[in-house]
């Protein structure tokens, strides 16, 4: 099985490079993250890439394959079209190989405050929700932080200070769509303007990439139904 | 007002609903145009002259400015990023549709003159 992987080492590379691998008697049923790693163990230490759980759940090895943002340890090698082309996300500057420096993701994920903002007393026991204000928050709330989808995203990689993202923008709806959050209001003031929300220009590769099948553009369109709604 | 005239939300709910307009509109000048009985300067002037065209066609106007202006202003805001060539861009591209309003007001203000 053939790979064709992007190098880079700014302390040592002038300009990123690609490398091929061969790799033999790989299981047609491996994920990426398997084969990522035997080329690491058998042919080449010094390959470099994130990666923790190896089952989609802690987002940390998203990378380009063939083209397409996705997780390698929930990728099948086997529905992948040889050489595999691998290259770290785009729209990042780029650490080392297939990791890139995901701090303009974070901050634009910590933007959104996302968490509860609760301004009345706490309750001694729990905030309750009814089970259809618990299942409104479904298609929300799954987000791994992979960055799949911000790094795909062409009005992330034109303005990555400005507009917030998929990422960020699909948990600014999951706490303002959340029904015991009390700074709804704020958090839709504070997106007003023409960068934090309104670049998305529906462009749904957000949609297509992400490896927990949610929908970031529609999470977009219930804020921006709400500040319509709001205005009214 | 800001350098972004009109900000967020407002210019998206706008170019929504000009949009709607002015499929509504050309549809409306194409009925027209098909069933006019002479296609002259002169059928085109009377149609003009008539007041609810005179109307549709001021709000068509209006509604094609709004819309052009937030469509080139997400193009700049996308693609520009130096902050001065961006206000010289806008600047002319303000400048040119407020322009381009006027003149087609004028031809409408002498048409309902007659």
């Amino acid at each position: 099985m053939k790979f064709k992987i992007y190098r880079y080492n700014p302390e040592q590379d002038a300009k990123p490079y690609v490398q091929s691998y061969e790799l033999e008697n790989v299981d047609p049923g491996a994920m990426l993250l398997t084969a990522l790693l035997r080329i690491k163990d058998e042919q080449d230490e010094t390959l470099s890439f994130r990666r923790s759980c190896g089952e989609g759940v802690c987002g940390s090895d998203g990378m380009n394959i063939n083209g397409v943002n996705g997780l390698a340890c929930i990728t099948s090698v086997a529905s992948l079209k040889q050489p595999i082309q691998i290259k770290p996300l785009p729209g990042l500057p780029v650490i080392r190989d297939l990791i890139i420096d995901m701090d303009q993701f974070y901050k634009q994920y910590r933007a959104v405050k996302p968490y509860l903002i609760v301004n009345d007393p706490m309750p001694e026991v729990e905030l309750s929700q009814t089970p259809e204000q618990r299942e409104n928050l479904d298609g929300l709330y799954e987000c791994v932080l992979c960055a799949c989808c911000s790094t795909s995203c062409p009005s992330f990689w034109w303005n990555p200070d400005k507009f917030l993202g998929p990422a960020a923008l699909l948990q600014a709806s999951r706490f303002i769509e959340d029904s015991r959050d009390q700074a709804v209001e704020k958090r839709l003031e504070d997106l007003e303007g023409p960068f934090k929300l309104f670049r998305c220009h529906t462009i749904m590769n957000c949609v297509n990439v992400c490896p927990k099948g949610l929908n970031p553009t529609k999470a977009i369109g219930r804020i921006k139904h709400k500040m319509v709604t709001r205005s009214l | 007002m800001s350098l972004y005239v009109l900000e967020g939300l407002r210019p998206w709910v706008i170019q929504r609903v000009s949009a709607v307009y002015i499929v509504v509109f050309i549809l409306y000048a194409v009925f027209c145009f098909y069933s006019a009985d002479t296609i002259a300067y002169e059928s085109w002037k009377n149609w003009l002259y008539n007041p609810f065209n005179t109307t549709v066609v001021g709000i068509f106007v209006i509604a094609l400015l709004f819309h052009a202006w937030i469509g080139m202003r997400d193009v700049v805001l996308d693609y520009v990023h130096n902050i001065m060539l961006r206000i010289f861009i806008l600047a002319m591209l303000l400048g040119a549709l407020i322009g381009s309003g006027l003149w087609v007001f004028r031809i409408l203000l002498l048409s309902a003159v007659g």
